[in-house]
């Protein structure tokens, strides 16, 4: 049969790989875990470690980072220690004489003590032996943390290299949005949280900072006892470090606290039946948390002086001068924080009030200490010539004892002396500077507007923010403060603790419980001073003081574009950016001539102030002819139109973001090209070139322009807003108040030169009352609402603002005056204009003041 | 947690505990388990069959479909009797939990211990009641019957739901998934523990667990 050689031959059948009988099988092909990366367990700490990673710049850096801290903290005691034990300080000086047998040089070495004297003077001195111990003990926690570190963050390397495809030579030039970006996308095919299939940009912020939006939640409700009245000090704010992370501690993480784990609180915190036996147990929990701080104070102590010391040593060094600069205190970090903002967006906002605000802080250096200064700079100055000049005319004078020293000492001094001596150059015009400072931080309480040049306006801005070198100090005293407050001060306040965490946690699937303020819906927690009037259902206990929800939204809407917010959300969104706009744009120029001659931005604050001011003058002179209310908008517009390049930024943004989510790139662009003359500039610089990665950081440096621009415009409207509330006859009298303050130097000092002191004389005899009505003072609240018609206009708006939420809404006056105001919806001012009368003591004061309990169950 | 968690509540009898449990434990398990895995050369796999069997409880007007595997039986009852005897010596108001968790595990490099990461938890809670006479017993019987019968309808709606699972491994991973340790059946990797009384405080070394890793964090 062999010769029969056809083609056909039998099928080398797969046979071989199912038994017999298997055939008719279905065959699976599994498709096996092909990252690893699927399902993680703690998204809270991942989320976290990815960000952190991507703050530190990559794994190298970071590593590198760590490991030179660690040598630098081994070498900085090692050297102190040698410094203070092993050196012969008399040979240096020359006291004492070596014999050299070939030369009389003194050599480095000869100032060295012997090893084993020097190791006996260490033995024999407990005070070195205790701090080399707790220095050690600092340092193998450094250590294992390091090593701990290293494991960790190895791996969230080999994520962002595997599963989000980035390099870490790429990292440091990823925007943190591009990287979310990335997150969310790889979701989809790695599905990181079970519970969904696609992960928001929200859920990423909310497991991030799950406990830092507990933190501003608290602050921004006046829950933590941060501000104290010592008899001496006055009023004054103290929230360290050690005191932070003792409330954490407590709430979040600590034995027995709050939370089950990073992501539930626990069940019995959640109901209200028990109330008050759960306070009991907290409160008691503070208090041995307290006395274990006490005890451990000394420990602490030594503690903290080595950190501050390991820590700004070389910052003194660095840079002498920083020691009297100024930083943003901790307090002010958590009031200025908005809800889902993340470290960077938060210190980059900052930073660019930083300048703003050190020179609003110098605006109010006290007179009499210039006086003095200006002399003793004077006589230093002199001498120093001297010396100098002899020097140089015979550098032998240099060799006479303490020549050298005293002129180091007298430059020093010079330099101190001129700190306190303004610039001759500089003028005073702190209101402007404040709205400069308000562009960035977006925060400030009402009473703060119009009284810029006040220093009780200065003094709380300084808690915000303070003297680095108060900073350091307030960390120093921390550990003896910090039991005693949690002992007399926080422990009291465990009913109402309790009660935040079970009326503000929510539960989201996918996230946890989170605090129901990061949920940012205007619904529940929306202030209605603050654009969110009928839209909100917020009781007084509810809202969020100071426009924090709003404010927030529109933040996290604005930084994070792709977000798709729930309905109403966007709406709010949608309408406030389309007001703005509108303001923007839209407005004739006439008003403010100034603004268009200056059309190149030297700075961008300065267009949004200039103009502004200007025409809060010009309105303010002839305030009998212009309803101020109507001022106050045109203020507000017209600081927004004269931002024509921001504008146009607006513009250019909008349309971006509206090309990312459709196609029609180019329409859009064209729209925002309609949108204002300038445009053509920005715009023109090619639309190309917007594309891919260059647009997302585009998008995020306009995005902080834009926020400015919403804030300043929330604020003008919740000014304006909280005035039109004022009854008729104070509003006249605030408005020549407000002209005189913020008029720029060079424009009073020829119009109208007695403008600035007519209110202080005569017109304003109250007004010296009305800082001290400030409401974070306690006793203001009280009086507040009974001389409520007589006060200063200041103090009035502020206690307007914690009426103006009660819900006694069915009295509703008509309205005083609705013609002129050009955006619908703030008719409800008239109705809220008889609420002053309102005495809501409890409610009121609710939001200023610490000490009282709310019985919401 | 990155978890689904479901939680059933059953109030019954003490003698209705163990048939409860059972058969709720069972009803999850069921639809948990496929049959083994038989790989083949190039990376497919088939799968064997499994056979369901009815049981009929004895205090309680009930039937269930459980996975014909005697061994899971044995491992799912000997959890559950503890359950009960934890249950009954523990006196006083008669709560407590018995959790399923399904969980897979991940390898890790050397100095961590591998990760047992669970994706759903089932918890029943349980409350023993004591009744008084025949009549009400009989009256209980009827309806602790229907209430299981709710409670696996209701199981039946979740597990139908599109939700994550682990995907299918290849040979090498199949014991990070599945438990393959037993001849008749494939279940995904679970765990049952069980809690007597309603207090679910942190034990102090998980506090402790946790302070130590905190101290470490960045």
């Amino acid at each position: 049969m062999a010769h029969f050689d056809t083609e056909y031959q039998r099928l080398e059948a797969s046979y071989s790989d199912s038994p017999p009988g298997e055939e008719n099988l279905l065959m699976h092909v599994p498709e096996g875990a092909k990252s690893q990366w699927h399902h993680i367990e703690n998204l809270d700490l991942f989320f976290q470690r990815v960000y952190n990673l991507h703050q530190k710049n990559g794994f190298t850096c970071m590593l590198l980072g760590e490991i030179f801290e660690l040598v630098q903290l081994l070498f900085v005691v090692g050297f102190t220690v040698f410094l203070a034990n092993c050196v012969d300080y008399d040979i240096l000086f020359a006291n004492k004489f070596v014999n050299h047998t070939d030369s009389s040089k003194v050599t480095l070495p000869d100032a060295f003590l012997p090893v084993d004297v020097c190791s006996a003077r260490i033995r024999d001195n407990a005070f070195v032996i205790f701090v080399l111990i707790i220095s050690g003990v600092f340092w193998l926690h450094r250590l294992v943390k390091f090593i701990y570190n290293v494991c960790c963050y190895w791996e969230i390397r080999s994520f962002y290299i595997n599963a989000l495809k980035m390099t870490m030579s790429e990292l440091p030039y990823a925007t943190w949005q591009e990287v979310q970006a990335r997150i969310v996308e790889i979701q989809k095919e790695h599905q990181i949280c079970i519970h969904k299939k696609e992960l928001t940009e929200l859920d990423i912020y909310h497991r991030i900072l799950r406990f830092k939006n507990y933190m501003v939640a608290m602050v921004n409700k006046s829950l933590l006892p941060v501000r104290f009245r010592p008899p001496v000090l006055g009023e004054c704010v103290f929230f360290t470090r050690g005191l932070k992370y003792n409330f954490e501690l407590i709430f979040f993480w600590g034995p027995g606290s709050l939370f089950e784990n990073e992501w539930s609180l626990k069940p019995e915190y959640k109901r209200g039946g028990n109330r008050l036996e759960l306070a009991d147990r907290l409160a008691s929990r503070i208090l041995w948390i307290g006395i274990a701080n006490l005890l451990l104070c000394p420990v602490i102590l030594v503690w903290q002086i080595l950190y501050a010391f390991f820590s700004y040593t070389e910052v003194i060094k660095r840079e002498p001068g920083s020691l009297g600069a100024r930083c943003w205190s901790l307090y002010g970090r958590c009031y200025l924080r908005h809800f889902n903002e993340l470290d960077h967006e938060l210190m980059s906002r900052l930073s660019k009030g930083y300048k703003a605000a050190s020179k609003y802080m110098n605006c109010f250096l006290s007179p009499l200490l210039t006086v003095v200064a200006k002399n003793v700079a004077f006589f230093a100055g002199s001498l120093l010539a001297v010396l100098i000049a002899l020097t140089i005319y015979d550098e032998d004078v240099l060799a006479v004892e303490h020549v050298l020293s005293s002129i180091t000492l007298l430059g020093v001094c010079i330099t101190v002396c001129r700190s306190f001596i303004p610039d001759k150059n500089m003028v005073f015009c702190p209101e402007q500077l404040l709205r400069v400072i308000l562009a960035h931080i977006h925060y400030m309480p009402d009473h703060w507007q119009g009284n810029a040049h006040r220093y009780e306006t200065r003094d709380q801005f300084s808690q915000l923010f303070q003297y680095k070198a108060v900073f350091i100090l307030e960390e120093l005293i921390s550990p003896v403060v910090t039991p005693i407050i949690l002992i007399f001060s926080l422990r009291r306040k465990s009913l109402e603790i309790i009660d935040f965490f079970r009326n503000f946690t929510v539960e989201v699937v996918g996230v946890g419980d989170t605090c129901s303020f990061a949920q940012m819906d205007i619904r529940q927690h929306g202030h209605p001073a603050w654009m969110s009037e009928g839209k909100t259902e917020a009781s007084i206990y509810q809202q969020a003081e100071d426009g924090k929800t709003e404010l927030s939204l529109m933040h996290f809407a604005i930084t994070n574009p792709q977000w798709q917010p729930p309905q109403e959300t966007t709406h709010f969104i949608s309408q406030l950016k389309e007001r703005v706009h509108r303001e923007a744009t839209g407005a004739p120029s006439d008003t403010n001539p100034l603004s268009l001659s200056e059309s190149e931005p030297r700075s961008l604050i300065a267009n949004i102030l200039g103009p502004s001011t200007l025409t809060s003058v010009h309105f303010g002179r002839d305030s009998s002819l212009t309803n101020h209310a109507a001022a106050g908008i045109n203020d507000g517009a017209s600081a927004l139109r004269s931002l024509s390049p921001v504008s146009s930024s607006l513009h250019l943004r909008g349309s971006l973001s509206a090309a990312h989510r459709a196609a029609g790139h180019t329409s859009a662009m064209s729209k925002g090209m309609a949108g204002s003359g300038t445009d053509a500039r920005t715009v023109s610089s090619g639309s190309s070139a917007w594309e891919g990665q260059l647009t997302s950081l585009v998008l995020s440096e306009y995005a902080s322009t834009e926020m400015s621009i919403h804030a300043l415009y929330m604020h003008e409207l919740h000014k304006q807003q909280s005035r039109g509330e004022l009854s008729r006859h104070t509003w006249h009298r605030q408005d020549s108040d407000e002209s005189s303050d913020s008029v720029p130097d060079e424009v009073r000092s020829e119009p109208n030169p007695h403008s600035r002191h007519f209110p202080r004389s005569h017109t304003f005899p109250t007004t010296v009352a009305s800082p001290s009505a400030i409401p974070t003072s306690a006793s203001a609240c009280a009086t507040g609402s009974t001389t409520l018609g007589q006060e200063g206009a200041s103090s009035q708006s502020s206690t307007q603002r914690r009426f103006s939420g009660s819900d006694s809404f069915g009295a509703g006056g008509k309205a005083v005056r609705s013609a002129r105001v050009p955006m619908g919806g703030w008719a409800e001012d008239g109705q809220a204009a008889p609420r002053h009368h309102d005495p809501l003591p409890e409610e009121s004061s609710e939001d200023d003041m610490p000490p009282h309990i709310h019985k919401v169950t | 947690m990155n978890c689904r968690s479901e939680v059933l509540e059953v109030t019954v009898e003490a003698r209705q505990v163990e048939e409860a449990m059972l058969a709720l434990l069972h009803t999850i398990l069921l639809h948990r388990s496929t049959g083994k895995f038989h790989y083949k050369k190039e990376g497919t796999y088939s799968i064997g069959t499994v056979g369901t069997l009815d049981i009929d409880c004895d205090f309680i007007d009930f039937t269930f479909v459980r996975v014909s595997s005697e061994e899971l039986d044995r491992v799912i009852r000997k959890a559950v009797s503890e359950f009960k005897d934890a249950l009954s010596n523990s006196g006083s108001d008669g709560m407590g939990q018995i959790s399923l968790e399904f969980y897979q595990k991940k390898k890790s490099r050397w100095p961590f211990s591998d990760e047992c990461i669970p994706w759903e938890v089932w918890s029943i809670k349980v409350n023993v009641v004591n009744l008084a006479n025949e009549q009400e017993r009989q009256i209980c019987r009827e309806k602790v019957g229907e209430k299981l019968g709710e409670k696996v309808i209701n199981v039946v709606e979740v597990i139908n739901r599109h939700e994550y699972l682990p995907k299918m491994p290849t040979q090498s991973e199949v014991d990070n998934v599945f438990d393959t340790s037993l001849k008749d059946v494939q279940p995904y990797l679970y765990k049952i523990t069980f809690q007597i009384t309603d207090s679910l405080g942190t034990s102090v070394s998980t506090t402790m667990r946790r302070l130590i890793k905190d101290t470490l964090a960045l």
